[in-house]
Formats: C-alpha cells, structure tokens, sequence
C-alpha cells in the first residue's frame, strides 16, 4: 500500500514553535488539578476537533496516526478500573474490584491521556523540529550549543540506519546464525548494539569537532538563518486555548455526562 | 574547566539520547500490550525508559549529562509523535533529576554498578512522583499499588542499572568511551610514568 504524507500547511503551522510548546505545558500542569470527568469529555471532543481539522493532513492519515489511541486509552484506565479503591461495589470476582468511584476515575485517566496524545500530535504534525529549535534559541534563550547538537543528532540518525542495514547484510553474507532464548538475545546486543552505538559515538565526536571549529559553541551575539517571532497566528491561538478552555468550563455546568464531578477518592 | 559541559558531550550525548528514543518510541506498544491485563507486568520494562540517562553519564561521565540525556531522550521521543505527548517530557525531567541527584550525591566520581541502580531507583522514585498527580496511583488498592511500586524499581534496578551498567562495560572494550572521557588523574599519572 502506497501511503501519501503530503499536507497543506495550515495556520497552526505559522504560529511560534516553542510559544506553542510552551502553552502545551502549561495546559498540562493546568490538567494535573482538573478532577471533573464531565470536563475532560467535553475537552475531548474539542481536541478530536482540533486533530482532525486543523493540521492539514488527510483524514485517512490522521486516523492512522490516531489508532494507538484505543490502547492507551484502555491501558491508563484499566487498572484503576478493576483495582482502584472505592465504596460502591459494581463488581467483585477474586482481586478484581470495579466501583463506580474507580470506573469512573479509570475513565478519567483514559481521557486524560488520549486529549495529550491527541495535543502531541497535532502539536508534532504542525512544528518542523528545526523551527522549533530556532524559536527557542531565539524566544527562549536555549545556548546555541544545544540546540545545533540536537539537530545535528537528527541527521544522524538516518545514517545510523542505513549501518544497521549494511551491518545486516554483513552478517548474512558471513552466515551467522543466532541461538535461541536468553544467548541469542545476548548475541544480537553484541553484534548490533556496540558496534552501532560505538561508531555513532565516534562519528559524533568528529563531527562535534568540526562544529566547535566552526564556533557553533559560541554563547555570543549570533545571527541565525531562520528568524523567528512572536506574531499574529500565536495571539490567535492563544485566544483559542483561553476560549476553549472557558467554554468547556461552562458547558461543565450544564452537561453532565458521567454522574460524578470529582474522581479522587476523598481521603 | 573540567567539568564544564563542552559541545562535544552534549553532541554525544543527544545522540546517545536520540537513539534510545528510537526504542522508547518502540517501546512504547510494547508496554501498551503488556499492560493491558491491569496487573503491571508492564512496569517490569519501565526501567528502559530511564536508561538513556544512566548510559549517557556512565560514558561521559560528566554533571548534567543524566539530566541532559533523559530530557533529550523524552523530547525525541515527543518529535517522533510519542504517543504520550508533552507529558513525555515532564516525566523525563523528573526521571531524569533521579538519576543526576544519585550521580551527584557520589560527586559524580563513582560510577560503580550499585551507584548506577541507585540511579534507577531514584529515577523510578521521580516518576512514581508524577504518576502520584497524573495517574492518582495513591487511590489504587494497597496491594495494587505495592505491586506497581515493587514492579517498575525491579525492573528500573535490571535495565537502568545492570542491563546499562554491562552495556556501557561492553563498549568500553570497544575503545570509544576514551574519545569522549574528561581526561582521570589516572591518565596523568599514566603520561609521568611514561616520562619517567
């Protein structure tokens, strides 16, 4: 099958990476003190709205992307679900012990990590990782140095791959056959993972001093070839997540969805 | 300025990074099918997500480079469309800081196998401190919540710890960890015996 990972650039495409980044985080801690269920559901659907239509890539993709979702969802919920603490009992068999009150939180988490999964993505799908270090360079202040390692680190990495293919292929040529179990596992660690993790360290070394000679470790004043600001489209998207924000914490009020507002157990 | 971190040691070490969010971010359906049963067979493989902190430092041997390494692995991990997104990184700072308060409380000078699943632990401790706010683990029932306790330090002692320990021992042979080591006293002395 021949997939196609073409997309329109949309207007979350023009807003400041590392702003953007930022108003991610802060709408998790915001999330930490947020124990009302009814509140997540209709944040959700807000952000399957936001997934879906505001990042440019096709449906059929975004589905794709989206469907490890499902496991997360039922993977941060269930052992809260059957093994949670609470006082009206649904069900009881051996150690599982479903109440209302760890249904309801289990579902809780579940919805709680499905809305940063679905955050992350959309906020991935709309940042080029380079843009990203850029903004904080130059918004935030990160050195330099970091931010050049990190994207040179991205570009090795396609190399590295292509070593592991010719490692491969070498190893095949040679006739190397693999034991079962536990030796084999051992086998694979040492004619893989050490030759690879050691020649990318070396090529990381010679290329960090090629770098340094460059004076890409310099902290001083430096110009950069992509220029960055704070603009129009992050005022707008700021004022989205405010009124995102606000409009769920009213439709709280009146839907509800799941009969109860607070998920902690009260201790 | 021995100790301060140069652009060679932050390359190496993002790369180490880099690589182990490859394996987080395959790691992660990974622990997803496992934990699908409830009962934290899946924290068993957690300690693979601090490991990137313990081999970095265990290589270059340096303040900062757990810490570094673990936020470097988790942001990865994020741009490679991580499926726990921005709360990714959150957990690797803490992760991350359990390891690095180990290292320095050893004044970053031992670098033995205990110190290394010390580090484990600590960094297991760091995540079972957020998974306190963002998973309410302390509302799981006692027995429960032991298990996930013991589960994920065991497994962080096996991977962050031992498994990491006898990685980095294993490319020590190789030669390549001399390349990126601050230089010991013991090199010194090395280089006056040679003179002498």
């Amino acid at each position: 099958m021949q997939l196609d990972f073409s997309f329109q650039q949309t207007w979350l495409h023009k807003t400041n990476p590392a702003f953007k980044f930022l108003l991610m985080l802060i709408l998790f801690i915001g999330m930490l003190f947020i124990h009302n269920p009814n509140f997540l559901i209709i944040f959700m659907v807000g952000a399957w709205i936001m997934y879906l239509g505001y990042t440019g890539h096709s449906f059929f993709n975004l589905l794709l992307f989206a469907s490890p979702f499902l496991l997360i969802f039922i993977t941060s919920s269930i052992s809260m679900i059957l093994f949670g603490e609470g006082q009206t009992t649904w069900f009881q068999f051996g150690l599982i012990h479903v109440t209302e009150e760890s249904f309801y939180r289990g579902l809780h988490l579940g919805m709680r990590s499905m809305i940063f999964g679905l955050l992350g993505l959309l906020f991935a799908l709309t940042t080029r990782p380079v843009l990203l270090f850029y903004s904080l360079m130059q918004q935030f202040k990160l050195k330099p140095k970091f931010a050049y390692s990190f994207m040179a680190a991205v570009r090795i990495l396609p190399i590295m791959l292509e070593e592991f293919q010719s490692l491969r292929h070498a190893l095949k040529v040679r006739g190397v056959t693999y034991q079962k179990g536990v030796k084999g596992f051992y086998q694979k660690l040492q004619q893989y993972v050490i030759p690879l993790l050691a020649q990318s360290i070396r090529r990381a070394h010679r290329i960090a001093v090629a770098m340094e000679a460059k004076k890409f470790s310099g902290d001083q004043q430096r110009t950069y070839y992509y220029k960055l600001q704070i603009g129009k489209y992050d005022l707008y998207f700021t004022l989205l997540l405010i009124s995102w924000v606000s409009i769920t914490f009213y439709l709280t009020n009146f839907i509800s969805i799941i009969p109860i507002d607070h998920v902690r157990s009260t201790n | 300025m021995k100790n301060k971190l140069t652009l060679t040691d932050i390359l190496v070490t993002i790369i180490i990074a880099l690589i182990f969010s490859v394996i987080y971010k395959l790691w992660g359906p990974l622990y997803s099918t496992v934990a699908v049963f409830g009962l934290h067979i899946d924290q068993l493989i957690y300690g693979m997500w601090f490991m990137a902190a313990t081999v970095a430092f265990l290589i270059i041997r340096k303040p900062g480079i757990a810490l570094l390494a673990e936020l470097a692995a988790a942001q990865g991990e994020f741009m490679f469309g991580g499926q726990w997104g921005v709360t990714l990184l959150v957990y690797g700072f803490f992760q991350g800081l359990g390891c690095e308060i180990i290292f320095a409380l050893f004044r970053y000078k031992n670098y033995r196998l205990f110190v290394t699943c010390l580090a484990g632990i600590a960094a297991g401790i760091g995540s079972l401190f957020i998974d306190a706010f963002y998973s309410y683990i302390p509302d799981l029932a006692l027995w429960n919540l032991t298990l996930l306790i013991v589960a994920r330090l065991v497994g962080a002692i096996l991977i962050t710890g031992v498994f990491a320990y006898y990685l980095v021992e294993a490319l020590e042979k190789t030669g390549v960890t001399k390349l990126v080591r601050p230089v010991s006293s013991q090199d010194y002395q090395a280089l006056e015996d040679e003179a002498k």
